[in-house]
């Protein structure tokens, strides 16, 4: 469909196509987060589930990028999504806001460097930072998120929780660990889509 | 907060789908407030934050689940358009609602194929090479998925769906004095309960 494109304005049958597109990795991408980070749920794992779910992630991440056409618009849709149903399930505003920003980096990020290797891949980092964000509250808000976990999980997970808190380290772990996780699921992502979905044709 | 949903899936005469998710409901409160005081190992921990989850969530979910039944995708549209949600929003998430439970079908499918053939979460193939997994689960959704998002965007277009042009609805779709008594329960219940949490996260319940 794009290539029959002849005036230089972008028809808005791509439009309908990128909106589509966001839709669905949207719905994929919720799912997979929620399946990827339910490891946190051990209690020596909380740490390394922000690396699992963007190891996880961004193989369909890499596809979507690489299929949209109005990168900024797209990503930030996306993010908006994933912002507002976090929101919902109750992580407050910032993480509504953080996921917008993260959006709108992203898609500047892929405008910029284009949608070869070097876009899709610090693009998909710069999204995971916004997949680390889900665990914020808990150094922002350290005893509202206690007294509310404490409410639903028993005293040894909260025990753990309270321990982590304690110091920033944790935070930039947390954070670190979904870099590493993007940067791994990268090289995993270009192998595999080198090897299935450019073969046929799936993506350029 | 259950009874909105209850009350409102009554209207739509779903009399059992009500009695057997409240019992449930009930349930799963009463054990986790019973439950959550004793402290024993890791596998009791799941299951009293899985009563957690499902006495925190089930509310929610259920007033999802009353506006994906009631709510056609046509009259959603409608709706939003009315609300002067800008459609650049309103399309993903039109795709998104219907695109959930495919999710979830594709993947028991790819699931059942896969282990045909052997694979597993757990089997010698996978735990010779973890990151083969993501390989053999994840590459066929994706390409399915792709399939049906050009399958969806080109009847949408054919069907002249756009972002510029304004559509068209057959059924009336309007904000009533049904509406306005649900929004005010709402609003009371958020102003009520959910602001003095608000700093964090919400408490919903």
């Amino acid at each position: 469909m794009s290539n029959i494109r002849t005036t230089g304005k972008k028809s808005s049958n791509t439009l309908v196509r990128d909106l589509v597109n966001v839709g669905i990795f949207a719905a994929l991408y919720i799912v997979l987060a929620f399946l990827s980070s339910s490891i946190g749920y051990i209690p020596a794992l909380i740490i390394f589930s922000t690396g699992s779910i963007a190891l996880v992630t961004s193989i369909p991440l890499f596809l979507f990028f690489s299929k949209v056409e109005r990168t900024i618009l797209s990503c930030l849709i996306f993010c908006g999504f994933f912002g507002t149903a976090m929101f919902v399930m109750g992580q407050g505003v910032l993480m509504l806001s953080i996921s917008l920003l993260v959006g709108l980096l992203a898609g500047v990020v892929l405008k910029v460097l284009g949608k070869g290797f070097a876009g899709l891949f610090s693009a998909n980092i710069v999204l995971s930072l916004m997949s680390s964000s889900m665990m914020l509250p808990l150094w922002t808000s350290t005893e509202e998120y206690l007294e509310y976990t404490r409410s639903m999980c028993d005293a040894g997970y909260v025990a753990k929780l309270a321990e982590l808190a304690q110091s920033p380290w944790p935070l930039v772990a947390i954070y670190a660990f979904g870099i590493l996780g993007a940067v791994v699921g990268g090289f995993i992502a270009r192998r595999v889509m080198k090897k299935h979905f450019e073969r046929i044709g799936l993506a350029k | 907060m259950f009874a909105v949903p209850a009350i409102l899936l009554l209207f739509e005469r779903k009399w059992r789908f009500v009695l057997a998710f409240f019992s449930v409901y009930l349930v799963s409160v009463f054990g986790f407030e019973y439950l959550k005081t004793i402290e024993a190992g890791l596998a009791f921990s799941l299951v009293v934050s899985t009563m957690m989850i499902v006495s925190h969530m089930m509310p929610i979910t259920i007033v999802l689940y009353y506006v994906m039944m009631s709510t056609k995708v046509n009259e959603f549209l409608a709706a939003m358009a009315r609300m002067h949600v800008p459609n650049k929003v309103t399309i993903p998430l039109a795709v998104m609602a219907r695109f959930f439970p495919t999710v979830f079908d594709e993947a028991h499918a790819i699931g059942n194929a896969m282990r045909m053939r052997g694979i597993r979460l757990f089997s010698l193939r996978t735990l010779a090479n973890p990151f083969s997994i993501l390989e053999y689960r994840l590459v066929p959704l994706l390409v399915s998925v792709t399939k049906i998002s050009d399958e969806l965007s080109i009847a949408a277009v054919t069907r002249g769906l756009s972002p510029e042009t304004k559509r068209t609805c057959v059924a009336n779709v309007g904000f009533r004095v049904q509406d306005l008594i649900v929004f005010v329960y709402c609003l009371l219940v958020v102003v009520c309960y959910v602001f003095p949490g608000l700093t964090g996260n919400l408490l919903a319940r």
